[in-house]
């Protein structure tokens, strides 16, 4: 046992400063080398981010007014009676594409169940991506009348 | 703090001549980091990827060095702390117990491409490993490394005293466990 002893001891004492480990070739040669390299992608990065960083409080501000708008534009279409709804947009907006919109709008709210089922039917080999309320529109004014739209309802 | 290390700081801080004083402190301390972070997490390409994080944590604070410790215990206070968080990380993402990274570490010796060792230092190793994180880096600092128990609680921020014991403690474990494996 004693003998065992002092063989570890002599093996713990041989192994001192030996390093089992190795690098691949090369190795430290070419580390600063990627190091730098990495650097520079890092810095690019933080410098994007940096831009967002100060472009935030900018797309905030956007958000919200944009949002804040459609919180006075839904209601404003919804629950005020049509007429007076156009009355509104057209005295606050005067372009031709948005009273086109504000008649357009009107009209989708006149439709009954049975015309705007046909018209999503008749729409659906559109890419839906692109079907929006005024394809729908467009098309019950291209194939109903006013008369038949009224009469429905 | 010598002449030169001052002189390398001084060149670190300044904007106009950092590109070069990184590129020298890299050239410098990159062997001996790497290999007390290799000897900490063993594999090659975990050492790598902290070796280049602690580099670039240097790169990026810098300017907020106080030169209150020499540049190398700074350098190895990084290394130990990033090769520390890199292994309770895969702790905490893939094994459980010590046990089991105990048991990662080994495989990794067994496994490595990048060992050399026959199978009296693969033993050795294996001993090693069986010491839990703190004791066996301070065995690797002070067996391998031969560095001064001063230097190592500058590194460490622990005492002397602390140190010797722990030193004390590891060798009598690893004893242990190369007399059990040769029974």
């Amino acid at each position: 046992m004693k003998e065992k002893n002092v063989n570890i001891e002599n093996l713990f004492g041989s192994l001192k400063k030996e390093n089992p480990f190795r690098v691949p070739e090369n190795y430290f040669e070419t580390f600063a080398d990627r190091l730098t390299i990495r650097i520079k992608e890092e810095e690019r990065t933080n410098n994007h981010r940096r831009r967002f960083i100060y472009f935030r409080p900018i797309m905030a501000i956007a958000a919200i007014l944009v949002l804040a708008m459609l919180l006075i534009y839904v209601p404003s279409t919804k629950l005020l009676p049509s007429g007076s709804g156009n009355i509104a947009q057209n005295g606050s907006e005067n372009s031709i594409d948005d009273s086109v919109n504000g008649i357009q709008g009107s009209l989708i709210s006149n439709f009954s169940e049975e015309q705007l089922l046909a018209a999503f039917s008749a729409l659906s080999d559109m890419d839906s991506k692109t079907l929006s309320s005024d394809n729908l529109a467009d098309y019950i004014t291209a194939n109903y009348s006013s008369y038949e739209i009224l009469a429905d309802n | 703090m010598d002449l030169n290390e001052k002189e390398l700081i001084a060149n670190l801080k300044s904007e106009a001549s950092r590109e070069q004083a990184f590129q020298l402190l890299v050239k410098t301390y990159q062997q001996r980091l790497y290999w007390h972070i290799r000897k900490i997490v063993l594999n090659h390409d975990d050492t790598d990827d902290i070796l280049q994080n602690v580099f670039i944590k240097v790169w990026k604070n810098i300017e907020g060095f106080r030169e209150d410790s020499s540049l190398f215990t700074w350098l190895f206070r990084i290394a130990t702390n990033e090769s520390l968080s890199h292994l309770q990380k895969q702790r905490r993402h893939s094994v459980v117990s010590i046990n089991e990274i105990n048991d990662y570490l080994s495989e990794s010796i067994e496994s490595d491409v990048y060992f050399d060792g026959d199978d009296i230092q693969k033993k050795f190793q294996l001993a090693i490993l069986q010491l839990p994180n703190k004791q066996r880096i301070v065995f690797n600092m002070k067996y391998f490394d031969e560095m001064k128990y001063e230097e190592i609680s500058e590194v460490l921020k622990t005492s002397v005293g602390a140190l010797k014991a722990s030193y004390h403690f590891a060798v009598k474990k690893i004893e242990e466990f190369l007399k059990e494996d040769s029974k």
